[in-house]
């Protein structure tokens, strides 16, 4: 029993710790965070020339 | 990066968003409609494209009568176009069956067989025609000289406090205009410039941005991007004609020329195909 909960333990902080590094844009959440006079400005496109 | 402008429009509203890149007639109706943007450049010239069945049965823009047509949103210059050329040749709105539809949506439908014909910005007909399923009917240009598609709009609030971060991504943008557009160069950094958009901005096959950008190399022109009374005049006028802006603006209430004139004296950026940074 031990072994199953240190097994899925260990799973779920692989999953956790590659989804944080993968899909979470930090940059974006950094900067959100910062005072607005600091921010860099978001410009969004779309993928046309 | 986005699929479709509604949701770069809604993003610019929430204040998600400071800048964004949108259709010009958009742009104008969201000013219209009291939302404090401003269009400050422009993203290109040309580079819209109507798209019917390669093998289909449409040869002539009067064979499209009753067939349906995918457009990117009916506050776009690519349904405007679809009404210069119904004017040239007798149609009306009514013959049409224009349906809006996301960008990255309408080739696959035009393969599917869900539409008869696209009007969009590249590289969609571009993919079409690489495919094999897709042939141009008419670019653009065709109908509409100095044609422009894509312009950048700024946060009101953004300009009054931040107008040099602005006058920054304007002439980021005025160098990569001369860049691109570099007649001796072109070719080579048309297709260096395809590969790293495609693989790091687009997520899209390079082949498929430097078929664009290349064949031929005025498909897509970055200049000039100052945005003139003239053009946007035009653009306001189909706007009214075809019902989709309700009241008379004056050019200065949507677009700040300033940060063009500040970019006017600009010079290409100085990078190669290679380089480790762009000067």
């Amino acid at each position: 029993m031990k072994r199953i909960a240190i097994a899925l333990s260990a799973w779920l902080a692989v999953i956790t710790t590659a989804h944080v590094a993968l899909n979470v844009d930090w940059d974006v959440i950094v900067n959100d965070r910062l005072p607005l006079e600091k921010r860099k400005l978001n410009v969004a496109y779309i993928p046309v020339t | 990066m986005f699929q479709g402008f509604p949701e770069i429009k809604e993003a610019l509203m929430s204040n998600k968003m400071q800048a964004g890149f949108m259709v010009a007639p958009m742009a104008v109706a969201l000013r219209a409609q009291g939302v404090p943007i401003k269009i400050v450049y422009l993203g290109h010239r040309y580079g819209s494209a109507v798209v019917v069945q390669k093998d289909g049965p449409v040869r002539s823009f009067a064979d499209l009568r009753g067939k349906t047509i995918a457009i990117p949103s009916r506050f776009s210059d690519e349904r405007l176009i679809l009404y210069r050329a119904m004017e040239k040749h007798g149609l009306t709105d009514r013959d049409l069956r224009m349906v809006e539809m996301a960008p990255p949506d309408v080739a696959g439908a035009l393969a599917a067989k869900a539409i008869d014909a696209f009007s969009m910005g590249e590289p969609y007909p571009s993919q079409a025609e690489m495919a094999g399923f897709g042939r141009v009917l008419f670019h653009a240009r065709e109908y509409w000289p100095d044609y422009i598609s894509c312009v950048l709009v700024v946060r009101q609030d953004v300009i009054d406090t931040k107008p040099e971060a602005v006058q920054t991504l304007v002439d980021g943008i005025a160098r990569s205009g001369l860049w691109l557009d570099n007649p001796p160069k072109k070719k080579v950094r048309r297709e260096h410039a395809a590969d790293f958009v495609g693989r790091f901005y687009f997520r899209q096959n390079p082949k498929l941005l430097r078929w664009a950008l290349t064949n031929p190399l005025d498909r897509v022109l970055y200049q000039p991007l100052t945005p003139y009374r003239g053009d946007f005049e035009l653009i306001v006028r189909l706007m009214r004609e075809t019902g989709v802006l309700d009241r008379e603006i004056a050019f200065e209430e949507y677009v700040d020329t300033r940060f063009a004139e500040g970019a006017k004296y600009v010079t290409e950026w100085r990078y190669e195909p290679g380089d480790h940074a762009a000067e």
